[in-house]
């Protein structure tokens, strides 16, 4: 028997070494020099304390901290080999005596690089930070946490990655031998089944039972996590196994390159012949951009077809200023499609038909019939029942279950050598007609709407992203922040092009989501040395403003601009439009809804934690300045912060 | 631009014709009551509720419109809730709002 690899199994070696040694005191004759099995060199006979301890009174210390002989290392030393092995540069976590192994072994086998360890505040802020950093990075980071309080502080941020397809990789400790796990605390912290919580938001789970195992368990995690629909995948780590000891006889499987599901070639060849026989064919898009190939390919596609395309703002998609972009003339395009291609959408449903939030919610079809449906979207490939973010079921005319961005090369040749003349100049017709009608609404929202409240105090959205525009714009910026609750006034002003500059937003809209996400995404943008902006939300900022400590922490250099419109927004119009049905309510939606007295100042509380704080700004004639300030800390590597009194929206 | 003026004289002036309308009061109910939530503490408009102001539509349409919202996005205030007076008082308020400076003056905006 050789020695084994895990402290629960070096228990029962060393019960059975010891047995076997009695024997032989019983019966020394019987064995001859010859064919006495050798022992491992490394695997010598238990000394007579270690035999005490094992065998004698039960003892409070598992079995798994009880040193190892020569040649032996720790399990976890092994566990950051197949971190090594997964390319896995960061591993966020907040401290967990159930992962104490593994955190040991980063810090001095892996000398704390590769993987290098982020210190969060709470454990949602630390998953936040995997979800923003995978947007960017198209890498998973990993993520080590308490089994139980760790994985339950962090559900709703894998909610968020699981609707939003974020690949994580979620590694969390469990001490799972009720014989011999310590009482009290850790046994308070241990489960059967750790993950059972997260099942239904996570694409696979395992609990691997020796290192062995636990090697090809990371793998495999891995590869479902990065095979589209991307998702976070979640790994419990015996804490036997971690601080246990292991020989060299283990295997790290290779690191599995994944093609992702791409497209039939029938099923494509159909869709070209759809798109090419329409006359104005209009695409729609969400999470498209898995990485940074998605946009030039949609671009090449809908100019090739002379399509419209409708920009649900998932990822970065396509360019904002982009002659075919109808994001802004969402309703108007869509109703004037006779065929729609959906890429990737979250919620289709929500393309063909209304649903009105009024005292009797008025809902129907808003879409003629005859208009051609057709969807290429990965979640086809992969569902899972019980929360409901595959939203409403929509019929279409043909469902393809890939990756829209795999699948978009050959849907491209296929529509090229379906093209006639004649609509190759209809196309480049459209494209026109489109692209001016564009520039004119544009010119309207820069030269009319945008000036409405220019001056105002609270600080207007256009005012507030027309001055951002103007530091930013001659730097390599990427914005990490969705800016809905900004009337989407960045996307009308900054011109979106390259595509690292959006990453679209939380995905299950769980408060919390904005302040993590944006400093995992600066993290990856950091070697790139980008201005990263990210406009946060005041409400959001509060389920985890320990995200500025470890910006701060880490050097992580982002620029965070606060939209402190002094409420859960959201909310408040939530609570009027119910208090309006019922003909009451005057003067109070804002009870349980706003965030006044007292106002929060979030210039001092980025101090506190040793970011720069600006603000808080409410006029807007001082704004201009206090963000040439911030641009330049940001610039040279710092976090900073600028607090705004925004309007509501 | 010249039309625009016209019709928010126009508006004005049925904002002064309508009884002791004050538009420091008007700010508060608009305030309170909670349009500024949809449509900006100036009326400026958002993507939740459009422009008010400057150039509010005339005194009556407006009222109109408010009173019988519940067809469309924005959820209908009822006299019970915000009464005639009160109505005028905000539509003092939005009238008094000044025209915003010209986009030519706003260099942010024409160099984007
Ligand atoms: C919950 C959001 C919300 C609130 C609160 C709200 N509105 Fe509106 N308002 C809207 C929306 C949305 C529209 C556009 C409705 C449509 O046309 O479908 C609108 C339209 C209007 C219009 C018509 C504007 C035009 O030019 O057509 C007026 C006038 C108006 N609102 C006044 C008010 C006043 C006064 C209040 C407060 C008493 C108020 N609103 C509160 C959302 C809101």
């Amino acid at each position: 028997m050789g020695k084994s690899e895990a402290g629960v199994n070096r228990r029962k070696f060393l019960t059975a070494a010891a047995a076997s040694s009695a024997a032989a005191v019983a019966a020394p004759q019987a064995t001859s020099e010859a064919n006495a099995a050798p022992l491992p060199t490394h695997a010598l006979p238990p000394s007579a304390a270690q035999m005490e301890a094992e065998i004698g009174e039960p003892q409070l210390i598992p079995a798994a901290v009880t040193s190892a002989g020569p040649g032996a290392r720790p399990g976890s030393d092994f566990m950051v080999d197949v971190l090594r092995a997964l390319d896995i540069d960061y591993v966020a976590t907040n401290p967990a005596s159930s992962c104490r192994g593994l955190h040991e072994s980063i810090n001095s086998y892996a000398m704390n690089k590769k993987p290098e360890l982020l210190t969060a505040t709470h454990e949602e802020i630390a998953t936040a930070m995997a979800h923003g950093y995978a947007k960017v990075s198209n890498r998973p980071m990993g993520l080590l946490f308490h089994g139980t309080v760790g994985i339950q502080h962090a559900t709703m941020a894998f909610y968020n990655a699981w609707a939003d397809r974020a690949p994580m990789l979620v590694m969390s400790g469990n001490h799972m031998d009720a014989a011999h796990r310590p009482p009290g605390v850790p046994t308070t912290h241990a489960a059967q089944d750790p993950l059972a919580l997260i099942r239904d938001f996570t694409k696979w789970d395992d609990q691997p039972q020796s290192l062995q195992a636990c090697a090809e368990a990371m793998m495999r995690a891995h590869k479902i996590a990065m095979t589209p629909p991307y998702g976070p995948v979640a790994i419990s780590l015996d804490a036997h196994l971690q601080e246990g000891f292991t020989d060299a006889s283990l295997k790290i499987p290779k690191l599995t390159r994944v093609s992702p599901p791409s497209a039939d070639i029938e099923a494509l060849k159909e869709v070209a012949r759809m798109l090419v026989g329409a006359q104005n064919p209009v695409i729609v898009v969400d999470r498209g951009a898995r990485s940074h190939r998605f946009q030039p390919l949609l671009v090449e596609l809908a100019e090739l077809l002379g399509a419209p395309v409708v920009d649900q703002m998932g990822r970065q998609n396509f360019p904002s200023h982009h002659p075919l972009n109808g994001t802004d003339r969402a309703r108007g395009t869509i109703g004037a499609a006779d065929v729609i291609l959906g890429l990737e959408l979250a919620d289709f449903w929500g393309v063909v038909n209304s649903y009105s939030d009024v005292a009797e919610p008025k809902q129907g079809r808003r879409l003629k019939d005859s208009v051609k449906l057709v969807s290429i979207n990965s979640r086809d490939v992969f569902m899972k029942a019980n929360y409901q973010d595959f939203q409403r079921f929509q019929d279409v005319d043909l469902a393809i279950a890939a990756d829209a961005e795999a699948s978009l090369p050959g849907l491209i040749e296929m529509v090229k050598s379906a093209i006639t003349p004649e609509f190759r100049s209809a196309a480049d017709k459209r494209k026109t007609t489109f692209g001016a009608a564009g520039i004119k609404q544009r010119e309207r929202l820069l030269s009319v709407d945008a000036t409405y409240g220019w001056d105002a105090s609270p600080i207007s959205s256009a005012r507030l992203s027309a001055e951002l525009w103007a530091v930013i714009k001659e730097h390599d910026w990427a914005l990490v922040s969705r800016d809905v609750r900004l009337s989407n006034w960045p996307h009308r002003i900054w011109k979106f092009e390259k595509p690292w500059q959006f990453i679209g937003d939380s995905g299950g809209a769980g408060q919390g989501y904005g302040l993590g996400a944006a400093v995992g995404a600066a993290l990856a943008h950091r070697e790139h040395k980008r201005l990263v902006v990210n406009i946060q939300g005041d409400g959001d900022m509060m389920y985890g403003p320990g995200g500025i400590w470890t910006a701060a922490h880490h050097n992580i250099p982002l620029l965070t601009i606060m939209h402190n419109n002094r409420a859960y927004h959201q909310e408040v119009m939530h609570v009027q439009r119910v208090g309006n049905w019922r003909d009451r309510g005057v003067g109070r939606a804002s009870i349980g809804t706003t965030i006044e007295n007292p106002h929060i100042n979030f210039a001092m509380m980025a101090k506190s934690m040793g970011v720069e704080g600006i603000g808080p700004i409410g006029d807007p004639k001082d704004l201009g300045p206090a963000l040439r300030r911030a641009v330049q800390i940001a610039k040279a590597g710092e976090p900073v912060l600028v607090d705004v009194l925004t309007q509501p929206r | 631009m010249k039309k625009l003026l016209i019709s928010f004289a126009l508006a004005a002036l049925s904002a002064t014709a309508a009884q002791a309308a004050d538009a420091a009061r008007g700010k508060e109910i608009f305030m309170k009551v909670g349009c500024y939530q949809c449509h900006g503490t100036v009326g400026q408009g958002a993507n939740t509720g459009p422009k008010l102001a400057p150039e509010p539509l005339a005194l009556e349409s407006f009222v109109a419109f408010v009173r019988n919202a519940a067809a469309t996005q924005m959820p209908a205030f009822s006299a019970n809730m915000v009464s005639d007076a009160e109505m005028a008082d905000i539509h003092a308020y939005l009238s008094s709002i000044k025209p915003p400076p010209a986009f030519k003056d706003i260099p942010l905006l024409n160099n984007p």
